[in-house]
């Protein structure tokens, strides 16, 4: 077990590392001198050069990249390009927590839901239950989250109209807050997120269960007179999450794409809003700090579902 | 919408079996029909003999496989849509703008269809207008007609679905059974790649792409014609990103039926008679590949679709006066309460894309490998 998991965090190094340095030579071969923009018509050789040193950028390439790599343990991402001596963390720092609330309640949203119907569907397995319950499911799962958002916002104007209400179409609320606007304001985003992973997670838990109902000790355990609670509860269903727990990792990749959209929506001042408002500007490094952050995050998730993984599955352990 | 995360359970289980695999033996359907009913009255002589003759030649696994395909009602459906689709996308501009007689606009002068009915006109007295007999699906808040908006839009999607995938299969065939035949350091770099091409979730590499080279591409490619004029820069880098980040997953499918095909006796025999490599990839490893690399391409065409939609949709796509199905929610974004049907309709039918997508990629799925469908 701890062979694995050296070998995994190995694997980890390697792939922060590979993430790091494509999306610093990314920056680093950027078309445009990030300076000459910054500093537009009030072109100075004297303060273009101290521009430039601060910025790090007349170092050569790998003492650029070594500080690119060395700089993400302590958050520091460089400076801005477009507001001159700003950190670009400072820029990023206030959405973090807005993102990561819109991602965790999606999560829980997706274990509390997913998880359910995944087994209600595999012990009904083809019967009618089972077959709506898939056909909403590959609904859920197949379109985009902005189709689900449009469609929401859409049907909120509408009943808005219609009935006189005050639900709101668009923005966040305070961070972490759950007072009754607070709530009006997030629900709506966090269950369009959640429509997906909820999908995801219901098909594996479905097949997986499936699978394990089919197995030897399933059928002892029925054939020992258990009662049919005790089989599929204590028997199977722990041993059909398994596999679901390393779901759970892979749904961070889902949640970082859905929540781009989800914020450019709804307009939330999350990390991905600020992104993508940092690309109107050329502002690189802004781009460059959520892309690193952003893909470490995921990788970070796998690695603790790995870990999960070791934990809840004794064969991984004995290996 | 997200690139490999969708793709990754194509297979419920490791590997589809290879088509020249014999599998297990199965009843013939259509005997198996027909012995419920009454054999005598049932079948005309004509019929008996074409069952007789069907029993001489059995059906090879790609017959086999279409032929459930052809009973999917879904995903038949799904494939006449898609057709729909793509001929209007590609038919319907060009008659569209043959419809109707010459306008006469208070801002622009006395005007035919080829220039009202085209996607990047502007009839700036026609606003939000609903759909009428001169524009069929109404017109955008800057009067341009919503219907040769959304053609363009489709022709958008799906040359930047084939682009992506022409790439996506060479690549991934290429790549994907040199590593699964000889292995070595073709099989280590391909699999330290996927790991960081996977690392980066979805979208965010092409964000990074697009967000960081669009404004270069919008300078320097928009010379480029068709491709490149009318805010369509962009697609270029788009699509080369979707392919960059598509095809290790392809590979990675293909080199495990490649491993799973290796070991089959009819390489064993093939090579035993001294075919070369070369005949053996080329003769009987390519041809195999057939169902994984169609099964895997439909599924990541509906990836590719969507992630044009969404780039376009945060402004780092096609850029105006073009049009993308993306681009069209994202200009209506703000009209939500005052003329919700100009966003209803690009994400309806981006809607309708998708799940005929999906059906079409399910049942593909099914029909060849009737095993995974549980």
């Amino acid at each position: 077990m701890v062979q694995f998991l050296i070998k995994r965090f190995i694997g980890l190094i390697f792939v922060v590392i590979g993430v790091t340095f494509i999306t610093f030579v990314m920056g680093y071969f950027a078309p445009g001198d990030p300076i000459r923009a910054m500093m537009g018509s009030h072109y100075d050789p004297v303060v273009y050069v101290q521009l430039k040193h601060a910025y790090g950028l007349d170092q050569p390439f790998f003492v650029q990249y070594w500080h690119f790599l060395t700089g993400l343990f302590r958050l520091d991402f460089g400076l801005s390009y477009q507001i001159q001596n700003r950190p670009v963390w400072d820029i990023l720092k206030d959405g973090v927590p807005i993102s990561a609330e819109l991602g965790f309640w999606a999560l829980m949203l997706q274990v509390l839901v997913g998880i359910p119907i995944g087994i209600i569907s595999a012990l009904k397995a083809n019967s009618w239950i089972d077959t709506t319950n898939m056909g909403i499911v590959l609904v859920m799962y197949s379109l985009p989250v902005f189709v689900f958002a449009v469609f929401f916002q859409v049907l909120v104007v509408a009943i808005d109209n219609g009935t006189g209400a005050q639900w709101p179409v668009a923005n966040w609320g305070n961070a972490w807050h759950y007072s009754w606007s607070d709530i009006q304001f997030k629900i709506g985003p966090i269950v369009i997120l959640a429509l997906s992973l909820v999908a995801y997670l219901a098909r594996i838990t479905r097949t997986s269960m499936l699978e394990v109902l089919r197995q030897d000790y399933v059928r002892t355990a029925r054939a020992k007179g258990m009662r049919e609670r005790i089989v599929i509860y204590r028997h199977a269903l722990r041993n059909a999450l398994i596999p679901v727990v390393t779901i759970l990792g892979l749904s961070l990749g889902l949640i970082v794409t859905g929540t781009f959209f989800l914020e450019e929506f709804f307009n939330i001042p999350g990390i991905g809003e600020t992104t993508l408002q940092a690309t109107q500007y050329r502002d690189y490094p802004v781009i460059q700090a959520t892309a690193v952050l952003l893909a470490v995050a995921v990788v970070i998730g796998n690695l603790i579902s790995d870990i999960l993984y070791t934990l809840v599955d004794p064969r991984i352990k004995a290996s | 919408m997200d690139t490999k995360d969708k793709n990754q359970e194509i297979t419920g289980h490791e590997y589809m079996p290879p088509d020249s695999v014999v599998s297990p033996l199965q009843l013939d359907p259509d005997l198996t029909v027909l012995a419920e009913n009454d054999l005598a009255t049932a079948l005309s002589e004509n019929e008996l003999k074409e069952l007789a003759e069907k029993k001489e030649k059995p059906a090879t696994p790609l017959q086999d496989s279409l032929r459930r395909l052809r009973r999917d009602k879904r995903a038949m459906a799904s494939v006449g849509v898609i057709g729909f689709l793509v001929l209007l996308a590609i038919f319907g501009p060009f008659i569209y703008q043959h419809i109707g007689g010459p306008y006469d606009s208070a801002l622009n002068g006395t005007i035919s269809p080829q220039v009202y009915h085209s996607y990047y006109h502007q009839e700036l007295d026609r606003q939000d207008e609903g759909p009428s007999a001169q524009y069929w699906l109404g017109t955008d808040d800057l009067g341009r007609d919503l219907l040769a908006r959304l053609m363009q839009g489709l022709l958008i999607s799906i040359s930047i679905a084939v682009l992506v995938e022409v790439v996506d299969i060479t690549l991934g065939i290429l790549i994907g059974v040199l590593a699964g035949f000889h292995g070595g350091w073709i099989d280590q770099v391909l699999a330290r790649f996927t790991d960081i091409i996977f690392a980066f979730p979805g979208l965010l590499f092409i964000i990074l792409v697009a967000g960081i080279f669009g404004a270069w591409a919008d300078t320097h490619l928009s010379s480029i014609p068709i491709i490149g004029a009318n805010g369509n820069a962009r697609l270029l880098l788009v699509s080369l990103a979707l392919a960059f980040v598509a095809w290790p997953l392809m590979a990675r499918y293909v080199r495990g039926q490649t491993l799973q095909l290796k070991e089959q006796q009819f390489i064993e025999a093939a090579r035993t008679a001294g075919t070369s490599d070369t005949r053996i990839i080329l003769r009987h490893i390519v041809p195999n590949l057939f169902s994984i690399v169609v099964v895997a391409a439909t599924l990541n065409m509906v990836n590719t679709i969507v992630a044009e939609a969404g780039i376009s949709l945060l402004g780092l796509g096609v850029q105006t006066p073009g049009s993308s199905i993306g681009l069209m929610i994202s200009q209506a974004q703000n009209l939500v309460s005052s003329h919700p049907w100009e966003i209803l309709l690009p994400a309806g039918v981006l809607a309708i894309i998708v799940l005929c997508f999906s059906f079409f990629g399910d049942g593909l799925r099914d029909a060849f490998d009737p095993r995974s469908k549980d």
